[in-house]
């Protein structure tokens, strides 16, 4: 364990600190942020890139936050805003998490469906399967076990890397919009960007990023590796979505492709792998979606049981933990359920989403600044000027976007 | 005014009526069983906070608020003494023991009293959804209180007293608690672990670090955990946990070091004593699960020639924290064991009767290198408390006692319980009477295997260019066969492997059971073939199968829907014949794993078995299809 005195910031230790984080960063790119992603790519070309170099930067501030109040408290984030703020606004809190969480969850139920049915499986079929393995492995809480290789199949979104320079965009372009921000005043480019930093940011990693700290005991002298950790983890998540767009972006766009399924977003890696690009896309968008959804609920759940004391984890029975394990089950119902309806379009499930996560990332946040800002439970390493001004102003942000979008909406644009 | 959320924020008026703030938190003084409300804290105009004696200033209390017996000019403020702590600071929404129900909980609410004249008495702290709906909005409670009730389930409140909590947070530590306060330190060892064991890890550093050394050493060996042993005496300084397995028996002592790498382990060695350190490496100087490794050498012998004066004289020496005493030995001259007896022979007997006179004789020992098991055999057998371990003359090594013995044999049950298939939950239900969950997950999980399987073997065989993608009916319809037989056939093996009574000079039975498992697989396979015959000759009366002249062109439908349902029984038998001669095979890996000593979960086996059992098969018929349609 990482103690006092003799600590360095050697190089293996640089490097051992940074696998949490890739790992994070990697299965952050779940279902709904791969739709996210190629449909902004495929509607607006290189349109939103812009977006991506602040949302690395605020995605930093957040899970630097977080990891740093984990270290310092030894607490998991629901504790903290339980032991801060009262029942009330715990209720509050955590009414926003499970609703996000849960809409996140739907999402991976249509990202698990649409990508079996790029295998010719119907989802009437899939969906209740898939949803009972997910169930049994969250129940068990084994999910460990399956993780890697989870981890290592959703790697085939890194072809998206390779796919972007054998397309050979215009770099200039894609330099100098990633660098310019541009607006458009349609609701659909509003919803996409609120949808963009909703699934970069997910309220449910703030959480996981402090529960992993939580986990392993580490102290206020392991603050600086959990820097190294969230900054490279944070970069390599936004430079992967980078590349989507600008892949989707470079193949769709011009073509006039509008994303409207898994089928379409497959399109974009023909270049590279040709004919093999939708069992490619349909496996990595299977194995992300699986592992996200078999997390979620118990995130969830164990958030929520933390804030109000009730017995939590996977090896309590029914009889201990009924919350725990009825909050999981419902969750899994709902979201099995919600997709099987015969009608919905899977893909714009996956978007919204993420919308509603983008929409509900600022309460988390202000509950997050005003923990990390006050001195009695973080002492010295409470947030700088700094860190306090670049979390409101990711709250402002998106509370913005969000009035924004629903203006629009409104006017009917 | 019962509870504390609905003080907060109260305003409070002085004699003159006139408003000084809101009620933001109350202060009691610790000493007492139901503590007395001593402090006012609350907020003024500005956010300033005040604090000022409860019991000189509060004339009464109502809904509307907090009436002050004087005017606010005469109000003298205070500070908050060091045995008072806060309620709504220290307390409220934190986490607790609730040092009765041995639980951790979070503090919903607290429960006050009123006792007259103004004053306030804490009840206890409401741990229960209660507390919870109430602090959300009180008519959130009143409402959901009447529904329960409506319901015939009506929701009670759940108090834990003062004197039943200990609090756990770092800023109430330093407070010097009451008498009467039951503390976690007082709790039973076994206690004190449950409860670490529900923390999260820095509470659980600091929980431990409150205990003294000997309490602490109790503890930690009662925590069933090993990788949360390891974790807690990583997070100890070397000379802490150095001074704490020397306190512990040196069997204790010794499971525990094993838990550890190699360097933390001598370095923790060499800064004990040299009697412990010699003690524990001894012990482990014994291999792994023998009766070595947990016998103690702290016991009982005296020449056989001495007096029972002289065995009660010896007891009476011992040290408090020696090894109970069961039975005294008794020694020839060399040393070598000659008989034993049991304390009640000594008490009742004269004090100058000779010890050999009174002793048995017929001492049941064991050797050292001794299985753990038998040895918790044989004093199952011979009705012990506790065993002598003996080199071969007879010297005296140490003693197994009882309490060591039940561990093995509850590990050796939860073991054999892991492998039947029963999982291992605390709530020990054994048998098949468990939730649906678990039930479905040991014992029919068998069925989504096949669904599963059967799309795959669909999809497989549309992408080989199957005409009419119906044909995977037929494999389908087989397949249950297959996995039930696999899953059977694991049955079969741990019931074999739990049965088997192990002997020392003979070798593994592995030719005779792979024989027997030749023999049964055989058998099935032949009854799953007939079984097939059957089918077809049902399906397909005599005639049915040739070809028809239909529209132009021979319909041969009957004749290859005939031929793909023999590929199927047929794959299907031979299938379950080869899962069967791979039986031995698993008999093999689960001696080897006991030898290793690593537990095997019988549902994995299970499920392997099932898993290979429904690749073979699917790959063997859906080739078969593949070659009669096409």
């Amino acid at each position: 364990m990482a103690r006092g005195t003799g600590e360095r910031l050697t190089l293996a230790a640089v490097l051992g600190a940074m696998g949490p984080g890739l790992l994070a960063a990697l299965a952050g790119n779940d279902a709904g942020g791969i739709a996210t992603y190629s449909s902004a790519g495929a509607t607006y070309g290189y349109g939103t890139l812009w977006i991506l170099p602040i949302m690395a930067l605020l995605l930093i501030v957040v899970q630097e936050t977080a990891a740093r109040c984990g270290c310092v408290t030894g607490k998991g984030f629901a504790s903290l805003i339980r032991e801060k703020f009262g029942v009330r606004k715990s209720a509050l809190a955590m009414a926003a998490l499970l609703i996000a969480n849960t809409a996140v969850t739907i999402s991976e139920f249509a990202g698990l469906a649409s990508g079996l049915a790029l295998f010719g499986v119907p989802k009437t079929i899939s969906v209740p399967l898939v949803a009972l393995v997910i169930w049994l492995v969250s129940m068990s809480g084994s999910f460990r076990r399956i993780e890697k290789i989870l981890l290592l199949v959703s790697c085939v979104f890194l072809t998206y890397v390779v796919a972007a320079f054998l397309v050979g965009p215009d770099w200039g372009a894609v330099a100098a919009a990633t660098v310019t921000p541009r607006m458009v005043a349609s609701p659909g480019y509003v919803s996409l960007l609120v949808a963009t930093i909703g699934t970069t940011i997910a309220p449910w990693m703030i959480f996981l990023a402090q529960n992993n700290v939580v986990d392993k005991n580490v102290d206020e002298s392991g603050i600086p590796l959990q820097r190294v950790d969230t900054v490279s983890g944070s970069i390599i998540a936004c430079a992967i979505a980078w590349f989507i767009i600008v892949t989707t972006g470079s193949v769709l766009y011009p073509a006039g492709i509008e994303v409207s399924d898994a089928a379409d977003a497959a399109l974009a890696l023909e270049p590279i792998v040709g004919p093999w690009s939708t069992v490619l896309f349909a496996a990595g968008l299977v194995a992300a979606s699986f592992l996200a959804a078999c997390v979620l609920p118990g995130v969830t759940s164990s958030a929520i049981c933390e804030a109000f004391g009730w017995e939590r984890g996977a090896d309590r029975s029914w009889d201990e933990a009924p919350v725990y394990r009825g909050i999981i089950t419902a969750v899994i119902m709902v979201s099995a359920l919600l997709v099987i309806l015969p009608g919905v379009d899977l893909f714009e499930i996956m978007m919204s989403a993420q919308v509603i996560n983008g929409v509900l990332l600022p309460v988390l946040l202000v509950f997050l600044v005003f923990i990390a800002s006050d001195r009695l439970i973080m002492g010295q390493y409470r947030n700088g000027r700094v860190w306090n001004v670049l979390t409101w102003a990711t709250i402002v942000l998106i509370t913005v976007l969000t009035v924004v979008m629903f203006v629009l909406q409104l006017l009917g644009f | 005014m019962n509870y504390l959320s609905e003080m907060l924020r109260l305003p409070v008026i002085d004699a003159a009526g006139e408003k000084l703030g809101v009620v933001n938190d109350l202060g009691i003084a610790t000493g007492e069983v139901f503590p007395h409300v001593t402090s006012l804290a609350f907020q003024g105009p500005g956010k300033t906070p005040f604090m000022i004696s409860w019991r000189k200033y509060v004339d009464h209390l109502d809904d509307t608020g907090v009436y002050l017996k004087a005017v606010s000019t005469d109000v003298r403020f205070s500070y908050l003494q060091p045995d008072e702590v806060l309620l709504a600071r220290d307390i409220l929404n934190k986490q607790i023991v609730d040092t009765q129900g041995m639980k951790v909980v979070r503090v919903n609410d607290i429960k006050l009293s009123a006792t007259g004249a103004g004053q306030l008495r804490l009840l206890g702290a409401e741990v229960g959804a209660r507390g919870l709906l109430r602090a959300i909005h009180p008519a959130f409670e009143r409402t959901v209180m009447r529904l329960a009730k409506l319901t015939g389930r009506p929701l009670k409140e759940e108090i834990i007293a003062w004197s039943y909590m200990d609090l756990l947070e770092r800023s109430t530590q330093t407070i010097k608690l009451s008498v009467s306060h039951k503390t976690l330190d007082e709790l039973h060892p076994a206690d004190i672990a449950d409860i670490i064991e529900q923390l999260d890890p820095r509470l659980r550093g600091q929980v431990f670090a409150q205990l003294d050394t000997a309490q602490a050493a109790e503890a930690i060996s009662e925590l069933d955990d090993d990788e949360l042993v390891a974790e807690m005496l990583e997070g100890m300084s070397d000379r802490d946990a150095s001074s704490m397995l020397a306190l512990m028996d040196p069997d204790d002592a010794a499971a525990l070091i094993e838990e550890l790498d190699y360097e933390k382990a001598e370095k923790l060695l060499r800064l004990m004593g040299v009697k412990e350190e010699r003690a524990i490496r001894t012990l482990l100087g014994y291999a792994e699960d023998t009766a070595g490794r947990i016998m103690t050498q702290e016991f009982v012998a005296l020449p056989a020639t001495a007096t029972v004066g002289d065995a009660i004289d010896a007891i009476r020496r011992l040290d408090e924290d020696f090894e109970s005493v069961y039975y005294v030995y008794t020694l020839d001259p060399v040393g070598a064991l000659t008989g034993v007896l049991s304390l009640r022979t000594l008490i009742v007997a004269d004090r100058d009767a000779r010890l050999s006179e009174l002793s048995y004789r017929d001492v049941v020992w064991v050797a050292p290198d001794l299985d753990q098991e038998e040895v918790a055999d044989e004093m199952t057998k011979y009705n012990l408390v506790a065993i002598p371990v003996c080199d071969e003359a007879r010297h005296v090594l140490g003693i197994v006692t009882v309490d060591d013995a039940l561990d093995v044999l509850a590990e050796e049950h939860e073991e054999d319980l892991q492998i039947a298939g029963m999982g291992s939950g605390e709530s020990g239900a054994a048998g098949e009477s468990m939730h649906a969950l678990s039930w479905f997950a040991q014992r029919s999980y068998w069925v989504l295997v096949w669904a599963i399987a059967s799309g795959v073997i669909a999809a497989v065989l549309t992408w080989m260019g199957v005409d009419g993608s119906s044909w995977f009916i037929y494999p389908m319809g087989v397949m249950p066969v297959v996995l039930i037989t696999a899953s059977r056939m694991t049955s079969f093996v741990r019931g074999f492997y739990l049965e088997y009574d192990e002997r020392e000079d003979e070798g593994k039975p592995y030719l005779a059971f792979f024989l027997r498992c030749a023999g049964v697989g055989a058998v099935l396979a032949l009854v799953v073939y007939l079984c097939g015959q059957l089918v077809l000759g049902a399906a397909f009366p005599e005639g049915s199968l040739e070809p028809v002249f239909v529209g132009g062109a021979w319909d041969v439908t009957a004749q290859t829907t005939a031929q793909v349902l023999t590929a199927c029984f047929g794959a299907a038998a031979a299938v379950v014949f080869v899962c069967f001669l791979g039986a031995v095979g698993y008999l093999k890996l689960l001696f080897w794993r006991d030898e290793h000593d690593r537990n095997t979960s019988g549902i994995a086996l299970n499920v392997s078995a099932v898993l290979i059992a429904c690749v073979l098969y699917a790959v063997a018929a859906t080739l078969g299809v593949f070659l009669v349609v096409a």
